[in-house]
């Protein structure tokens, strides 16, 4: 099988690591992965600001870039969920069948879903609390929204149990909204810090050294907030941790 | 044209698709001990439930229970700790001060803790404006859950019907949690 | 490219503690509905179950409602239909009239509330006495609820206590809830007994059967109606459902969802006119014939006026009822406000950081979260996009279709990182307002992989 990796804009630009931590623990699972060069945005931005017109060109480069691949693999959830929910719609309104959409996969949900593997060989000797983001819980299924009446489950747990040393966590609100939401976080700016200042001190409530997650978007957010008020709290993508070592 | 058949008529042209009636097939949650999950439903409520125990008399029950009610109404030819019959006055508004209401109530809902009561008094005023509420159901009428509850309903006759569970209640300020709002104080079920 | 809702959010939450209080408050009520939805296995049946019978009963309304009347008459009521809020008031007015009334005692109704129904009464000289508690308060206090299940959450026991000392003449100083309570349950007995006429909402219309039901925990609407001889209730017509047997799926899911209780204290079903007395039932369109001519948005007539969509929104919960401009504020008042006069409401859409708890929590599936993203679509169409909001996202747009101007961007782009702080966090950023901007990374991962740093073994 053949990976296209997707590297969201923000994450190429800002957290390079990601992508790259993403590659190596594919590429250490001995799977057959490829970055198809010169990606830039999904259009998720523009969309959830209510331009979703304006994604169209994007959705169909994306269709363009990742049409080789079986998988297409990326490291933010918020994003695959876009390609996974809503380009459809986007490109059905150009007369385009989307692809893209039943074959890509956060990479949390591909490793845990497809690749299972039963060990990692990283050590990550660290207490952290998982970040369950929205989109993640409630489009991806990466975690049992405490909403609904369904046994409890959580990928990004099951696949952190596999790193040595760790010692995984979760917030009171296991799921509550950091406040990021795209354009809403400068649409809103006090209500959007208001709860990501919420979110980052009830993870530091359970007393994690990390808050991670399968959302950089999320976690740059609540970056900013410990920044800002200099909180004694760090965020780091759930791949650098499964990575860690490699 | 009148209003409703304005309004009909813009139903009609606007209903899109029209959506079958669902079959309501489900597995609704129901109790080994009815009785027991009845009363804690009803604990949790704000009310009580007790059973009548063999050789037990409900009126002194009643009055354990209620040892300040002062006055007492019940048109129940079993309850002799009545002061007056309800039925007896003409205005409702004369069942004001009323201390205790007993009334008989048609069967319980485990699931929590309500009791269908039909209206089986001149004055439904009765069933809200006195302190203490007591009602009397068998103890054999539970039903585990709304839906059986809404069957035991289904093809009876009544003016007027409800479920009650536990007195009358509110939180409007602050959210804490204050009984009494307007109606009773206190409810008390008494299984039979 | 603040919103009116924004701004007003700003204003809330200026006072951290009150906005802690209500995050917090609204949050546990939440929580009480999580364990009361986990204490039913069947759960998410009951839920599936309440959206397909509402996707019946809207799509049928036309059957159903002269269903209703039918039986209705037949049980001796009065029907009356309203095309609107106006005609709804005319009705209710007339009725008074006929009665010669003067005190309207009613209980608690959104719909009235929609209609604007008080005010219209007030200025035709009768007086209308709010039974509830939370609606009293707010009537002595001139104010319009801020919630539609808690209507006056945002008030603190110490404003309560200090207005019922100028209005009952309450101890100085006492704001004990349960003291309180109890002065308005003596204040208001009197207005029980006194009342000319009783008026209701409904929460649902049985067809079959052409009865309404009221769900309430203080008695209110019981004891109202208790002591008039007449008897008015209002719905909107989306609350008609089949049967009875449909009302065992939404009795068990509308207090549960709304305050985390099994059951409200008093489910009480109106069928018959009391002895010698008048039950009249008013039918209301206003406007929601219109819905069902909006495929999109049709989901928003499943609405059985729970709240829940409120208590777990993270951005209701922060900024409070009044920070919305539609009377219904929330994940379903942002999309009934849209529906009523997306011209007018359309500020209420940057309510919303898309987290989707509010479909979830839904006992009915509205796809309220999902509603508000499609609003958010056609706000440009209607001319309501921000401008800014447009630049941001053309510029992007721009940016992103072209790789080889976003490459060269990523490569100026760490340059920002070494600007001086006044530049990065003056007003004009919105994202500096709280939070530290992200720093660019000094090489791209487009930059490292063609470079291939990254694929070597």
């Amino acid at each position: 099988m053949k990976i296209g990796l997707f590297i969201p804009c923000y994450i190429n630009a800002v957290y390079p690591e990601v992508g790259v931590a993403s590659y190596k623990l594919l590429k250490h699972l001995g799977l057959d992965v490829d970055y198809p060069l010169d990606q830039t945005c999904c259009g998720q931005p523009m969309a959830n600001a209510g331009f979703e017109n304006e994604s169209l060109k994007l959705a169909l480069r994306m269709e363009d870039l990742f049409k080789q691949y079986d998988y297409v693999v990326g490291p933010s959830a918020s994003c695959v969920a876009f390609v996974k929910e809503n380009h459809p719609g986007i490109l059905e309104k150009a007369g385009h069948v989307c692809q893209n959409s039943s074959k890509i996969y956060d990479i949390c949900e591909f490793l845990h879903d497809v690749v299972k593997p039963e060990e990692l060989p990283s050590v990550f000797p660290h207490k952290v609390s998982i970040h369950n983001s929205c989109h993640g819980v409630r489009e991806l299924h990466l975690s049992s929204p405490s909403e609904m009446n369904i046994p409890y489950f959580s990928k990004l747990r099951d696949l952190l149990q596999l790193v040595k040393g760790i010692e995984i966590l979760e917030p009171k609100r296991i799921d509550e909204c950091c406040g990021f939401g795209g354009m809403f976080a400068v649409e809103e700016p006090e209500v959007s810090v208001c709860m990501g200042h919420d979110k980052v001190k009830d993870h530091m409530s359970t007393g994690a050294e990390y808050i991670t997650g399968a959302d950089s978007s999320c976690l740059m957010h609540m970056q900013g907030v410990i920044e800002r008020e200099h909180l004694p709290i760090k965020t780091i993508h759930i791949t650098q941790i499964l990575a860690a070592g490699l | 044209m009148s209003s409703k058949e304005s309004i009909l008529s813009r139903i009609r042209s606007h209903t899109g698709t029209r959506y079958e009636q669902p079959e309501i097939t489900l597995d609704a949650i129901h109790y080994e001990d009815k009785t027991g999950q009845f009363s804690e439903s009803l604990k949790a409520a704000g009310g009580a439930a007790v059973v009548l125990q063999a050789g037990e008399d409900i009126n002194e029950l009643i009055r354990k229970h209620f040892p300040d009610a002062k006055r007492i109404a019940s048109n129940l030819s079993e309850i002799t700790c009545a002061t007056f019959d309800p039925d007896s006055v003409s205005d409702p508004r004369e069942l004001n001060n009323t201390d205790l209401a007993i009334v008989e109530g048609c069967f319980g809902v485990a699931e929590n803790g309500a009791v269908w009561i039909t209206q089986q008094v001149k004055h439904k005023a009765l069933y809200f404006i006195s302190t203490g509420l007591v009602i009397l159901i068998n103890k054999e009428d539970l039903v585990n859950n709304m839906h059986e509850a809404y069957k035991r309903v289904e093809g009876t006759d009544y003016k007027y019907g409800f479920f009650v569970s536990g007195p009358s209640k509110t939180a409007d300020i602050e959210q804490a949690l204050v009984f009494g709002a307007h109606g009773p104080m206190n409810v008390l079920v008494i299984l039979r | 490219m603040s919103t009116k809702h924004s701004i007003a959010a700003a204003r809330f939450i200026a006072n951290r503690k009150q906005e802690a209080w209500h995050d917090e408050t609204l949050w546990m009520v939440r929580v009480k509905r999580d364990k009361m939805s986990h204490s039913l296995p069947e759960w998410e049946r009951l839920r599936e179950l309440a959206c397909d019978i509402k996707m019946y009963s809207n799509s049928h309304l036309d059957t159903l409602l002269e269903e209703f009347e039918k039986n209705a008459i037949a049980n001796g009521a009065i029907v009356h239909w309203a095309k609107d809020a106006k005609e709804h008031n005319e009705i209710v007015e007339k009725i008074l009239q006929q009665h010669n009334a003067h005190t309207l005692i009613k209980s608690k109704s959104m719909l009235t509330e929609e209609c604007g129904m008080n005010e219209y009464l007030f200025s035709k000289g009768y007086d209308i006495v709010e039974s509830d508690l939370g609606e009293r308060i707010l009537q002595w206090m001139h104010l319009h609820p801020s919630h539609i299940v808690m209507p006056a959450i945002h008030i603190k026991r110490q404003e309560v206590g200090e207005m019922m000392e100028r209005v009952l003449g309450t101890e100085k100083g006492n704001s004990d809830p349960t003291y309180l309570t109890h002065a308005v349950r003596k204040n208001m007995r009197e207005k029980f007994l006194t009342a000319d006429v009783a008026m209701t909402g409904a929460n649902f219309a049985v067809a079959s059967t052409g009865e309404i039901v009221v769900c309430t925990n203080e008695g209110n609407a019981d004891m109202g109606t208790s002591f008039p001889k007449v008897h008015i209730a209002t719905f909107g017509m989306e609350k008609i459902v089949p049967n009875q047997e449909a009302l065992g799926v939404f009795t068990r899911l509308l207090a549960r969802s709304g305050t985390g209780q099994p059951i409200t204290s008093y489910t009480s079903h109106y069928r018959k006119p009391q002895d010698g007395g008048e039950f009249h039932l008013i039918i209301v369109d206003n406007g929601r014939s219109d819905i069902l001519a909006k495929p999109d948005h049709i989901r928003t007539l499943n609405c059985i006026r729970c709240g829940e969509c409120m208590n777990t929104c993270p951005v209701y919960r922060r900024t409070g009822g009044y920070s919305y401009t539609y009377f219904i504020p929330g994940p379903i008042g942002i999309n009934l406000g849209m529906l009523k006069n997306p011209e007018e409401y359309s500020d209420n859409v940057s309510a919303c950081s898309l987290c989707l708890s509010c479909s979830n929590v839904c006992p009915v599936k509205i796809d309220l979260g999902e509603q508000i993203y499609r609003w958010r679509q056609d706000l440009d169409k209607i001319g309501k996009a921000s401008s800014e909001k447009k630049v941001m996202s053309g510029g992007m747009k721009f940016l992103m279709e072209r790789p080889a101007l976003f490459n060269t961007a990523l490569k100026f782009a760490p340059l920002v990182n070494k600007s001086p702080r006044f530049m990065i966090y003056n007003g004009l950023n919105a994202w500096g307002k709280g939070r530290e901007l992200p720093t660019f990374a000094k090489e791209s991962f487009n930059d490292m992989w063609k470079k291939n740093k990254i694929q070597k073994p």
